[in-house]
């Protein structure tokens, strides 16, 4: 089920109520466990059997790896359950795209081949689940923390309603401690939660699927060309729109497991207030840059081997993100255009860091001319921060144009588009629907620069409460007349 | 960080919400708004799931918005003791899902298909986009979907400002009606007055339309403006293979013990005299039954039901239409034989 829709809102309040009745703590957690499954099996009852196999073939294979003292076999396990987990998220999520792929090569070679299309449901959430086990079973097999002690606390950590679907994607030691120890929402947790969770449902039920979904979606279905104004109302309203939807499920499920009593990691820290990319990647979609930082690219070798290596780890770390994303090349592509941001950032960065370094050895000297400049270059300026921000989101907006388009041919005709090369291009959007995209992503970039080194909670806390609680009607009356209800968030797709 | 209660906050938002909701629900309640379903994916997929009850209890009337407002629910039930399952879908071709009806191995029953020729022999994509989207809705429709829809009946029932094409958010802000660029093509702009659904799918028009000539005019000029933007219709080998597809579909349903009967619902003035020029009874209506080997009830082959006058040209009036429904059931039971 979704957090935007009717279904949940009578679910989550039956929950809220057994939550907090006098039950021991043991009994509290079957019942959240029940609850979880219940939530995911309101999807699709049967791919409940899928995440059962993968908690329950992981506690078990997550314990041997820590308690085997042989090598050898220790390696035959973590195999096992990279191979177990990846194949199973291969099967489900590239299963069609790897066999389109191999058809066309085989078909490019000269043979004639053409079997049918398997059809595959995608279970939602498995990106996201198979990673929170994965995560463990790599964990295990470091040695980093001790094995969950029982079942129903690993099966709590796979499986807790909020973070199930769409994340964020936790660790073991961010959450297995908060089962193991009974614990109630404070008031204070609560009314956080639940206007965490009204911010979540207003980001994507108003801002995303009600305004700016309206804009973005006819410009990517178009089949023609289209004018720059056009092009770049609907990239600019995806941008806004991935957004609001992506952070606006993390801050919901934030919410509601704040609710419960329970903390989950920030996902967003406004990234469209990022000064370079790499910067970026350390404000949007945190949990899941943080996994690719701990478990692909530090394996590979990370920054350890050199100039070289290291922008090829960071290349393959970007590409394989890009895969996450979705069975497609133009997720890949994505992936490798972010890639290359980050090359350039860190040769910029490199061939600074280097220049600073010998004007600061000038500085030192007695006699130096060059002082002066040394210091500009040495000083940060803050006045161009805000130009930085602004080139960023231009460059990701670009980006975007490549995730959300199905087909390279579709992607390349939009950025021509933005380029102002379509002429005569019929439009798509009324001038109502323009105004409506340029006001919100107005707002949108101002409240991230303005909240780029804070959080929501804190400024909260800091207002008078009548100005919340008014913030709060005015989210509330429009989630009311937005009657945006049931639509499934875009990263339920991954 | 100091704690702040948010108590105080949340009790605030929750009286200034309750207020600012009641306060537009009685302001819609008091310019004489009634609640009505939106016509969407999910109420769509809650008929389409009984299209399984029997032939003799059941059945199923599919066509697009004529046959959702021309064909009075009640009047029908009461008359035939069966149960009308409402499948028309305002806009829009039926051939999509009556494609699905006919390669449904489960369906048997009977279909009262309802021909609007401008719809019913074209394929533009915006004639297709609904059917498609509720098609797939109910292929794929979840668990918790269903219980959301359960839950919002009795809301939509009773709660005016639930109307998601004139009271959202998006449909309040659109009334801010400014200049478009030349070449764009808005949403038709169909009065709030025109339309009214109710739980079974039944279309009419409210009292506030049927006597605002005002109302009426705007959507006369819609249809007129929608009649200039088609592209030519069909023919020749196009037509031909049209009505094989159509004949094909007939005939799944009748091995399954099923049947279908084609009516062909009123209109008037311009409009009909358009439909006449551009879709000519002989060459498309008189085509169609000889392919398919199917009974019909065309309007203008009736004299009870030639006379009647649409509003807006083109759908009868809710009062016209409990009319239109009698002589139907009477001309399809005595002439047709089609119980």
């Amino acid at each position: 089920m979704v957090f935007n829709s009717f279904t949940f809102i009578a679910f989550f309040i039956i929950f809220l109520i057994l939550h907090n009745l006098p039950f021991s703590w043991k009994v509290k957690k079957i019942n959240l466990l029940i609850a979880s499954y219940i939530f995911y099996a309101a999807w699709n009852p049967p791919f409940i059997l899928l995440l059962w196999l993968s908690t329950v073939v992981d506690y078990f294979v997550g314990r041997a790896l820590y308690t085997q003292p042989n090598k050898h076999k220790r390696h035959v396990l973590l195999v096992a359950s990279l191979i177990g987990n990846l194949g199973m998220l291969c099967f489900f999520k590239y299963g069609t795209f790897l066999l389109d792929n191999f058809v066309g090569l085989v078909n490019i070679l000269g043979f004639d081949y053409h079997p049918a299309t398997p059809n595959i449901i995608l279970p939602a959430g498995i990106s996201f689940y198979t990673f929170t086990t994965l995560c463990y079973t790599i964990d295990m097999y470091k040695r980093r923390g001790e094995p969950v002690k029982s079942l129903l606390d690993f099966s709590l950590f796979v499986t807790f309603f909020p973070h199930l679907v769409a994340g964020p994607i936790v660790r073991p030691h961010q959450l297995v401690p908060q089962f193991e120890t009974p614990r109630n929402a404070s008031r204070q947790q609560f009314f956080d939660g639940l206007f965490l969770l009204t911010l979540g449902l207003f980001m994507k039920s108003v801002l995303a699927d009600g305004i700016l979904s309206v804009a973005a979606d006819p410009v990517f279905s178009s089949k023609a060309g289209l004018s720059a104004l056009d092009a770049w109302t609907g990239v600019l309203a995806f941008s806004g729109q991935i957004f609001f939807d992506f952070a606006g499920y993390s801050t919901s499920a934030i919410g509601v497991a704040l609710c419960l009593g329970f903390i989950l990691p920030q996902n967003f820290l406004y990234p469209y207030a990022a000064i370079g990319f790499s910067d970026f990647w350390k404000r949007w979609h945190i949990t899941l840059s943080a996994w690719l930082r701990d478990y692909l690219y530090i394996p590979l070798g990370g920054n350890r081997e050199g100039t070289f290596r290291t922008y090829i780890n960071m290349m393959i770390t970007m590409l394989i993100g890009g895969l996450w994303h979705g069975a497609n090349w133009t997720f890949v592509v994505w992936g490798g255009i972010h890639g290359f941001y980050l090359w350039i950032e860190k040769a910029i960065t490199d061939r600074r860091t280097k220049k600073l370094s010998f004007l600061a050895d000038v500085k030192s000297s007695p006699v130096n001319s060059k002082a002066p400049i040394a210091q500009s270059l040495l000083s940060v300026n803050p006045q161009f921060g805000l130009l930085k921000a602004l080139l960023t989101f231009f460059l990701i907006c670009i980006t975007w144009v490549f995730f959300r388009s199905a087909t390279f041919s579709g992607a390349w005709l939009l950025l021509l588009g933005m380029a102002g090369q379509i002429h005569q291009a019929q439009p798509v959007l009324a001038t109502i629907t323009i105004i409506k995209v340029g006001v919100i992503i107005v707002l949108m970039l101002t409240f991230h620069w303005l909240m780029r080194n804070t959080t929501v909670l804190q400024v909260v806390s800091k207002v008078p409460w009548w100005t919340v609680g008014i913030v709060w009607s005015f989210m509330l009356i429009l989630l009311l007349l937005s009657q945006e209800s049931g639509k499934s968030f875009i990263y339920f797709q991954f | 960080m100091p704690s702040t209660p948010l108590v105080k906050s949340a009790l605030l938002a929750i009286i200034v919400t309750l207020v600012a909701a009641t306060s537009w629900e009685i302001h819609l309640r008091q310019r004489g708004v009634k609640p009505d379903f939106d016509n969407d994916a999910d109420l769509w997929t809650n008929k389409r799931k009984m299209v399984y009850e029997p032939s003799d209890q059941a059945t199923v009337i599919l066509g697009s918005s004529r046959a959702a407002y021309d064909i009075d629910i009640p009047t029908y039930e009461h008359l035939t003791g069966k149960r009308a399952v409402q499948l028309s879908m305002d806009g829009s071709s039926p051939r999509t899902v009556f494609d699905d009806l006919a390669n449904d191995p489960k369906f048997k029953g009977k279909v009262i298909l309802d021909v609007t020729e401008m719809l019913f022999y074209n394929n533009i994509p915006f004639m297709l986009s609904t059917p498609a989207e509720n098609l797939a809705y109910y292929e794929k429709e979840t668990p918790a979907q269903k219980v959301s829809f359960t839950l919002d009946v009795p809301l939509e029932a009773n709660l005016v400002f639930l109307n998601q094409g004139f009271f959202s958010l998006n449909a309040l802000l659109n009334l801010f009606h400014l200049k478009d660029r030349p070449g764009f093509q808005p949403d038709l702009p169909f009065p709030l007055e025109f339309n009214s659904t109710d739980f079974n799918r039944q279309n009419r028009m409210t009292d506030k339309f049927l006597i605002d000539t005002s109302l009426q005019n705007r959507v006369r000029g819609i249809w007129m403006m929608v009649n200039g933007m088609l592209p030519p219709p069909i023919k020749g080998k196009d037509l031909v293979a049209n009505l094989q597809n159509l004949k094909v579909n007939v005939t799944k349903i009748r091995k399954r013990g099923g049947d279908v009967i084609f009516i062909r619902t009123p209109s008037s003035g311009p409009v009909a005299e358009i439909e006449s020029k551009v879709f000519p009874k002989s060459e498309y209506w008189d085509k169609m039954i000889a392919a398919t080997n199917c009974k019909g009830v065309h309007y203008k082959d009736y004299p009870e039901l030639s006379d009647f006058f649409c509003p807006e040209f083109s759908h009868l009036s809710p009062r016209d239409a409990m009319v239109y429904t009698k002589h139907l059931v009477t001309i399809l039971k005595t002439d047709k034989n089609w119980n």
